[in-house]
């Protein structure tokens, strides 16, 4: 169908169409995701095994200090007359192996059995001998008669074997990207000598940090804190899924272990009540998260053209009067909300009516999406705002000339314009109402409850109110953690599936 | 005009008349939308004022008014010793205030300030990197942080806990700091889209003059980016007035080191609600006018950063 | 490595059944909780609750001597200890105390005199409190028990997980033969998991029974729910029973004859039956009057609020609740005008029959990953012995658990105290009964369903939702 059949269509029919189009679009864009992930795969798979091949190409055609670099970290360098740069490499292996022997190696062979324990349900059968494992001791006081832990410091702790082996395989492939750094530092220098260039010395080296790679100066920190304080626990949290630790197998004394997919499978199929009560939590997501994106959305335009019409005055008042209410931290005007809704609140007293806003299943969905929309809109408003002011007046101009109505200006130029430009906002918000923690927990804390949910979960609970509810009430971290991994890849795939169906993504560089 | 064309002045008469209902239409609907919107905020206010404890759901205007629930947040009563039902009140020193709001203040605003300036770095940072600074990883690297920003962010809350414990900052205001500023990294988006706009030919010039990137940074972009760094630096200093969920999981229990939000949510317990529910009130009105004030001062701010920065990805 | 860890714990095993044994076999006179004359009512009670109730005073165990902690010897014996403990940190002790956040530093004091009467030049105390309430304690601990208080107070039901997780620390004999003594046979008895005391107690009424206005019900009115609620209609207010909460709605359970039991981990509940039923249908009798003279949904200012709130703008005639509204009532009617009573009886089968509660206990516990096990054990005595329980209850009104204490005149006196007393024949003790899955499996979200329905339940569906219900709790 090219272009002129499409506008001779009726509107009707352009918009089935449109609608028609975006769904026989979604095979497509699973399928470029698929690719996508296959690329993805290739070039890793294509990255390592040219990273070997260069690995041993550089020590077969290395001298004896570049061989020797391969295992005496530096040692190239301090040949090839970078004596700095070589005792620092000398220096990262030095650590490392020290950090190693006096810390990582314990943990490493600790995390098969998260060390010992005395639970006789754990299959792991303590092996004896196992380096550094301690159990809990209790003993009796012998003046007061009790039982007390006497080595409640040194004892094994699930989650600190757990933790450090997350952090010494975090360093050891930092350690390893060094190592790779310095075969090719070795090599590279002694190609220089050969050719007779002069290696850098230290100083001028560190000096391409704030020019050449300015980058690596200014991503270091972040980077590093990234790792350490996002990436560390989110590995932790992922390997936890993949164990049995809730307050039955609790860290610190009973100890957890690893059970494999077993939680996965309770949550999709084994367990009934589990795989019930995530399909409805689920299916709730994701309807809240559409309703949620769209009425913001679009009632957001709506107010936007309003205050932006051109007749209207003291629009920056206007403005301001819907912002105010968004300047309230989120968790008081939700509370307030909660109490102006409730059976007999001031809600109900002013319509006379007596009706059970967050107490019924149904109008507790109801009230949560509106509620959403009181606190949502005033954003979309003002984003859009900002839009309308920057559309270019030269396209209207050209459009008056052409003849075209206000209606027409509108659906020909307004609207597209700002789908256009929103469209990145729009799956932004939509991940964001995925994640929408506070307006469920604050205004309904997924009450209502239903006897057809599992523990701890409610009818208008997110997948995300339900997470956080598995780890503070119920303390059941691995069902916690499947849950995490679950909604992360629903945002991941949704958000990918949309932004290859948007165009909007790919102009980054014609823009500038 | 008119006098020659009647039939045109008629219809731009009628149009005129049209467009007029048009607007009054529209400034009732905004007007009764404004009601809508201002109504919990109103309602907040004042009962704030309300000089008789409770939660009186179904009033607006309070029967008494009062301005001892803002008061109260600072000066609290109690008996002089505790163990004596008899003794005279005194007013409670801090560490003895059932709700030492002052405290909150103060911590909330120390770890505000303190992610604030480093978050806003870490922002300018990265963003300056990844839009004008052109390296092998750099699409990689926007791609994992658009990945790893997909995880919920209180996912791994227990984890970092732990680690916040293991590197001593366990129950301590500064681990707030921490977890607020260490992901400001994957905040970038909207300080790069404003980035991308600033011509790529005042670096190149400043190239020729022989100037580093890092001179690049300070001394050129810099101070052409004050709308976005106001903008970062007010978004991140706004945060952590309003968080809840990492401050009651890491400051277990211990009131002294509360932040404003979590303080303000002890209060409406279900021991404590009926007695502090109107000063609950005071105490939320109290942090939302500075707030307001820094909002609607950010406002321009905030349309640009979100808009360029939507523009451009 | 395997035998020699097994051996600690047979070792273990041996020595707390040994140390048991022997406090069980001392000897000393047998001291049961008063239970005052209960009004007549028209229904016969049911064997299970009086059971459960008298449970406590038939077990074999009696009365221990408590040992005087105050002579020289033992103080000098405990000071030792806590420098002992205190050397390990640099001679500070250095503790956290979890209590309520409107118990107005009364448990601070406590406290300093606490540190007043262990000071010693070996050390120096720095004791402080944190508001975490006891509803929420048992599961703050188990978040992780290392950066948890080292003593905390908490609801009895919480003990049974603290113990699986092994969170909570035994009590020494020494405290242990003086809370025996100090305590009533019951009190003890929560405190108690197989054989061995986890805990100090600390009130009693963690339990509920009914505030109303004496204005408007008669001692005849406040016997059953239909009476009161045909009273409180024609007055235009209401009575208040909180349905959509599985801690209240439970007793209708109870009365009806479901066996609700937590016992080895496991957790019972046989209300897809027809007694469960039975109970969901009374309930609903009680729910049709929802609108005129009942109330049962608190909404979003929760119950406490709703109550004190409902009192003083004469919405509420009557609520079933606890000793912590007490004061907020008291404020709201006038303290003569308040009156305090056992639940009333409900229509069930065509029949009245007494309401059963829960009754339950406040305990103090220890943390088993104290830096300081003992002087922790000695102030979780101290907070928890018969004289703080007096000061506790002029200061604050809550109930004490100590024998003596509860023969005191003010006490004895309390209206709520009376009230209690009455309740406590069919009244059932949390951590035998519903310590496990009970409270997640949705019995009071059920109660918020027949709130909506307003009554109007058909049996196939309330079946079909009990056995639900039940297949959740195990």
């Amino acid at each position: 169908m090219d272009y002129l059949d499409y506008v001779q269509m009726t509107r009707s029919q352009q918009i089935a169409y449109k609608v028609k189009s975006f769904f026989t679009g979604i095979p497509n864009a699973i399928k470029t995701i698929f690719m996508y992930i296959g690329y993805f795969f290739k070039n890793l798979f294509v990255t390592i095994a040219n990273g070997f091949k260069g690995y041993g190409q550089r020590f077969a055609a290395g001298d004896g200090a570049t061989k020797l670099s391969y295992i005496i970290m530096g040692a190239g360098n301090m040949a090839h007359k970078q004596l700095m740069k070589g005792v620092l490499f000398l220096a990262a292996e030095v650590a490392y192996i020290y950090f190693m022997m006096s810390f990582g190696m314990t943990y490493v062979s600790k995390v098969y059995s998260f060390g010992v324990n005395v639970d006789p349900d754990n299959p792991n059968v303590i092996v004896d001998g196992v380096v550094g494992n301690v159990p809990i001791r209790y003993e009796i006081d012998p003046i007061f008669g009790n039982k007390i832990i006497a080595n409640a410091d040194t004892a094994d702790d699930s989650n600190k074997v757990l933790l450090f082996f997350v952090l010494t395989l975090m360093i050891s492939i930092a350690f390893f990207v060094i190592y790779i750094a310095n075969t090719k530092s070795a090599y590279a220098t002694q190609e220089m000598l050969k050719e007779g260039i002069q290696p850098v010395g230290f100083v001028d080296e560190m000096k391409t940090f704030l020019d050449e790679r300015y980058h690596i100066t200014l991503l270091t920190l972040p980077i590093f804190l990234l790792m350490v304080f996002n990436i560390l626990p989110i590995i932790f949290t992922i390997f936890m899924a993949f164990t049995n630790y809730d307050k039955n197998h609790n860290a610190f004394n009973r100890l957890y272990w690893w059970v494999g997919f077993e939680n996965f499978a309770d949550v999709f199929y084994n367990s009934a009540e589990k795989s019930q009560t995530f399909g409805k939590v689920l299916v709730w997501t994701l309807i809240w998260a559409v309703f949620a994106t769209f009425s913001n959305y679009i009632l957001g335009i709506v107010l936007a053209l309003l205050i932006n019409k051109k007749d209207i005055k003291y629009k920056g008042f206007w403005r301001t009067m819907f912002v105010i209410t968004s300047a309230v931290p989120q968790f008081v005007t939700l509370l307030v909300m909660r109490l102006l809704l409730d059976n007999q609140g001031i809600v109900n007293a002013m319509m006379g009516t007596n009706i059970r806003f967050l107490a019924d299943e149904g109008w507790a969905k109801v009230s949560v999406i509106v509620v959403n929309m009181w606190i949502g809109i005033p954003y979309t408003m003002l984003s859009v705002s900002g839009i309308l002011m920057n559309i270019p007046e030269d396209l209207y101009e050209s459009a008056r000339i052409d003849g075209a109505n206000a209606v027409q200006q509108f659906t020909k130029i307004t609207l597209p314009y700002i789908s256009f430009v929103m469209t990145p906002y729009l799956i932004s918000t939509f991940v964001g109402n995925i994640n929408n923690f506070n307006v469920i927990y604050f205004l309904t804390g997924g009450a209502p409850e239903s006897v057809d949910y599992y523990s701890g979960a409610g009818t208008t609970d997110l997948l995300v109110t339900w997470l956080y509810k598995l780890t503070v009430n119920e303390q059941d971290y691995k069902l916690a953690s499947v849950i995490g991994i679950i909604v992360f890849v629903i945002c991941a795939t949704g958000s990918l599936i949309t932004f290859n169906m948007s165009k909007a993504t790919k102009n980054e560089e014609e823009f500038s | 005009m008119t006098t020659k064309q009647p039939n045109i002045g008629n219809m731009q008469a009628g149009y005129a008349k049209k467009r007029k209902i048009a607007n009054i239409a529209v400034y009732v609907i905004l007007s009764i939308m404004v009601l809508i919107w201002i109504f919990p905020i109103a309602w907040l206010v004042f009962q704030s004022f309300n000089g008789e404890k409770g939660v009186a759901l179904a009033t607006f205007f309070p029967k008494t008014w009062t301005f001892d629930n803002y008061i109260k947040l600072f000066r609290q009563e109690g008996l002089s010793d505790p163990m004596d039902p008899t003794s005279p009140m005194i007013v409670l020193p801090v560490d003895r205030m059932p709700f030492p709001y002052g405290r909150w203040i103060t911590n909330t605003f120390i770890v505000a300030v303190f992610s604030c300036v480093i978050s806003t770095l870490i922002i300018l940072m990265v963003s300056y990197a990844l839009s004008r600074l052109r390296f092998k990883s750099r699409k990689m690297l926007m791609n994992f942080g658009l990945i790893l920003g997909m995880f919920p962010g209180f996912m791994s809350m227990a984890a970092i806990y732990n680690i916040m414990e293991i590197i001593g900052l366990g129950k301590q205001l500064f681990s707030l700091v921490i977890v607020y500023s260490s992901g400001a990294g994957l905040g970038y988006q909207i300080a790069k889209g404003f980035f991308d706009t600033i011509p790529r030919s005042l670096d190149e010039a400043a190239k020729i003059d022989g100037a580093t990137r890092n001179q690049i940074f300070w001394i050129i972009i810099l101070p052409l980016s004050k709308p976005i760094i106001v903008y970062t630096a007010l978004t991140t200093f706004l945060g952590p007035w309003a968080d809840y969920v990492f401050v009651s999981y890491f400051m277990k229990g211990d009131d002294q080191k509360y932040t404003v939000a979590m303080g303000l949510y002890e209060m409406l317990k279900p021991e404590t609600m009926h007695e502090w529910f109107t000063v609950f009130c005071a105490g939320a009105v109290l942090i939302a006018v500075p707030i307001t004030i820094l909002f609607t001062i950010m406002q321009r701010f905030y349309v640009a950063g979100v808009t360029g920065g939507a523009v451009k990805g | 490595m395997v035998s020699k860890s097994k051996k600690i714990v047979a070792l273990i095993l041996t020595a707390m059944m040994a140390a048991s044994a022997l406090a069980g076999c001392a000897s000393g006179s047998s001291g049961t909780t008063t239970t005052p004359s209960t009004p007549a009512t028209t229904s016969s009670k049911t064997d299970e609750g009086s059971q459960a109730g008298g449970e406590g005073s038939t077990t074999e165990a009696s009365k221990v001597e408590a040992a005087n902690l105050d002579s020289d010897e033992v103080m000098a014996k405990i000071k030792d200890k806590m420098a002992e403990e205190a050397a390990a940190t640099d001679g500070t002790i250095t503790m956290t105390v979890w209590c309520s956040s409107d118990d107005k530093s009364f448990e601070e004091g406590l406290m300093k005199e606490f540190e007043e009467k262990y000071a010693d030049t070996r050390y120096s105390f720095r004791i402080k409190k944190s508001p975490i309430g006891e509803d929420k304690a048992g599961g703050k601990i188990l978040e992780g028990p290392k950066d948890g208080a080292d003593v905390f107070s908490f609801a009895d039901d919480q003990l049974a997980g603290l113990v699986e997780a092994g969170a909570i620390a035994e009590v020494a004999n020494l405290f242990n033969n003086n809370v025996k003594a100090e305590n009533s046979e019951k009190a003890v008895e929560v405190c108690t998991v197989n054989g061995t005391s986890y805990a100090f107690p600390k009130t009693s009424d963690n339990g509920y029974f009914m505030y109303y206005d004496k204005t408007v019900f008669t001692d005849e009115d406040v016997q059953s729910f239909d009476a009161m609620i045909a009273k409180a209609k024609e007055a235009g207010k209401a009575v208040f029973f909180e349905m959509g909460n599985a801690w209240y709605n439970a007793g209708f359970f109870f009365t009806a004859g479901c066996t609700i039991k937590y016992e080895n981990g496991v957790q019972t509940a046989t209300l897809n039956s027809d007694e469960g039923v039975a109970a969901v249908k009374a309930m609903c009798h009680i729910a049709e009057n929802i609108g005129s003279g009942f109330e049962g949904d608190p909404g979003s200012a929760g119950a406490n609020a709703f109550i004190a709130q409902g009192f003083k703008d004469g919405k509420l005639a009557a609520a079933v609740t606890g000793t912590w509204n007490g004061p907020a009532i008291k404020e709201a009617i006038g303290d003569a005008n308040v009156g305090a009573a056992k639940l009333p009886t409900v229509l069930m089968n065509d029949e009245q029959k007494q309401l059963d509660s829960f009754g339950g206990y406040k305990l103090i516990g220890v943390n088993a990953y104290t830096k300081y096990p003992i002087t922790a054990q000695a102030l979780a005595y101290y907070l928890g012995k018969a004289e703080s329980q007096v000061k506790r209850y002029n200061v604050r009104g809550l109930i004490p658990t100590a024998t003596a204490a509860l023969e005191e005149d003010a006490i004895k006196n309390d209206v709520a105290r009376i009230a209690i007393a009455a309740q406590e024949p069919f009244s059932h003790a949390q951590g035998q009964s519903v310590a496990g899955k009970f409270w997640g499996a949705g019995v009071g979200g059920y109660g918020g369903d027949i709130l909506n329905a307003k009554g109007k339940m058909d049996e196939a569906k309330i079946r079909k939702d009990l056995a639900k219900i039940e297949a959740k709790m195990k």
